[in-house]
């Protein structure tokens, strides 16, 4: 589903953010990145959304090289990906429903499959009933529930988590991670970045482990080191 | 399609009420300087009238000595008629003194000091001399020949005074155009930044929309209407400020005596009518550019 060959990002003329990199994430794994601040986690990312162009290397995604990807091509990439944060990155003029809908309505749904979809992902995600709140009004468990359903409302191939639990108690943490682990069982591939050692700990799922911009471990149900 | 239509009107009047101040600057600035693009064009229009007005009438007036011997005025008049290739004979006039006078009454009207120095007695006869021949060299001879002639004061051409306003209008023009080219400028820069400020605003928005795959176009447009609907704004308040303008230099210019040539820088409706159109558009392009070089700069997509 996504593949890296010898990948690696420069930002200015400082060390590599990312180095030579190489990895191959079959549809439907859950991969974690772990690794400190700093150590290239959010770049690869990027790389993998076309938010930045590697200086050497491909990425392919779903059978595609995006780095030779025309600029208008780039949306409809999007649109197979959904994007999670450790900020969540809501709009806070929008309630929950339009927070996402409006995920919906800018790639041109029409408004009765938005008033169909919607509801769906907002139950599937337990903030049912909540439709009508202002992210100032919800917890930040609460908060990232509603990211997440924005970014499965379009039921995306790729799921690209930011530090989802970054900002968010054990107990909390632990319920989104039950919901990122629901998506990937219906067959949507996720890459988590993360530095939070209890989430990778009890998924034992495949952890790819950075050290400045280098990938020094790739283990099948790995723990944090 | 209707969807995406009334997304980008929603975003756009959201994007508006959000910069009022902002909006409302740069709509007024593209008013005042469209106002002025379509002033320039109305003193054009009127500075041709007087011109093209002149140029059909009288192309040379030869004056008579107020003392001349009617022998000497019968040759001229004579000379003036033997000449049927150049003049039109048909419309050759002759104002006496009296009627000189009385013209000169008018002509003078602003320059009391000019007509103190005027009596019956003293005051020049004229013929009006209506030219067959566009040729200015031809008429220029002509005139040069009667000079010579006994008896008379003096001849002068339609053609230098349309030098004078030839001139005058060539220099309002240049000011007049000038100004509103830098005026449309700053209202391209105002609109420009109006679009940066809201983009700005929006960036988060924006941020979400690109992760989420909107399309640059779909981001861009609410934008583009943004810049385009203020440079039409400002263009629909110009041509209601041209309209005003217009209807108040007709109803003065009507105060004035005819004949004075004055009359003749009325500007006929249907003509301002096509200014107003023109304003809209360049109002609608001006906005469309500035917000649309605001967005391709500032949207990064």
């Amino acid at each position: 589903m996504i593949r890296l060959e010898n990948v690696s990002k420069m930002y200015g003329s400082e060390l590599p953010a990312v180095r030579d990199a190489s990895f191959d994430v079959p549809k439907g794994e859950f991969v974690f990145l772990v690794g400190p601040s700093g150590s290239g986690k959010s770049t690869l990312l990027r790389l993998m959304n076309r938010q930045e162009r590697p200086e050497r290397g491909n990425v392919w995604v779903a059978g595609r090289n995006i780095n030779e990807m025309a600029n208008s091509q780039i949306p409809y990439l999007r649109r197979t990906m959904g994007n999670v944060f450790q900020d969540y990155k809501l709009l806070p003029n929008k309630t929950v429903f339009e927070n996402v809908a409006f995920a919906l309505e800018v790639i041109g749904k029409p408004k009765h499959v938005i008033g169909q979809q919607v509801p769906q992902v907002l139950d599937l995600v337990g903030l049912a009933g909540k439709e009508d709140r202002f992210p100032h009004q919800l917890s930040g468990g609460e908060q990232q529930r509603v990211s997440i359903a924005r970014a499965f409302v379009n039921r995306p191939l790729i799921l690209l988590a930011d530090e989802p639990t970054g900002n968010l108690d054990p107990a909390t943490g632990e319920g989104i991670m039950g919901l990122l682990d629901a998506i990937n069982r219906t067959g949507t591939t996720i890459v988590m970045a993360t530095h939070d050692h209890r989430v990778v700990n009890a998924m034992r799922r495949r952890v790819i482990q950075l050290d400045r911009g280098v990938i020094v471990r790739d283990q099948e149900r790995g723990v944090y080191e | 399609m209707i969807q995406r239509l009334s997304y980008a009107f929603r975003e756009t009047i959201a994007s508006f009420r959000r910069n009022v101040t902002l909006s409302v600057a740069a709509v007024i600035t593209s008013a005042v300087s469209l106002l002025l693009v379509g002033t320039t064009f109305l003193i054009q229009r009127a500075f041709d009238n007087l011109l093209v007005q002149w140029r059909g009438d009288v192309g040379m007036i030869v004056f008579v000595r107020p003392d001349v011997a009617p022998e000497a005025l019968t040759f001229i008049k004579q000379n003036l008629e033997s000449q049927p290739n150049v003049i039109d004979v048909k419309k050759l006039e002759y104002l006496d003194k009296t009627q000189s006078f009385a013209e000169a009454q008018r002509v003078f009207a602003g320059d009391p000091t000019t007509l103190s120095l005027l009596s019956i007695e003293t005051i020049p006869s004229q013929f009006k001399v209506v030219p067959k021949t566009t040729d200015p060299e031809l008429v220029r001879s002509l005139a040069n020949q009667y000079r010579t002639l006994p008896g008379v004061a003096g001849v002068s051409l339609a053609e230098d005074e349309f030098d004078v306003i030839s001139t005058l209008s060539g220099f309002v023009r240049t000011v007049t155009i000038g100004m509103s080219l830098v005026l449309l400028t700053v209202a391209v820069i105002l609109i420009w930044n109006t679009i940066r400020t809201a983009i700005f605003a929006r960036r988060r928005e924006i941020e979400v929309m690109k992760l989420v795959g909107a399309t640059d176009w779909f981001i861009r447009v609410p934008f583009i209407l943004e810049g385009l609907i203020q440079g039409l704004a400002g263009a629909i308040v110009s041509c209601g400020g041209l309209w005003a303008l217009n209807r108040a230099w007709t109803s003065g210019v009507a105060g004035f005596k005819a004949g004075t040539g004055v009359s003749s820088l009325v500007v006929p409706g249907s003509y301002v009518n096509g200014i107003m159109i023109a304003l809209l558009v360049i109002g609608a392009v001006a906005g469309g550019v500035g917000s649309g070089v605001a967005s391709s700069k500032f949207l990064d997509v």
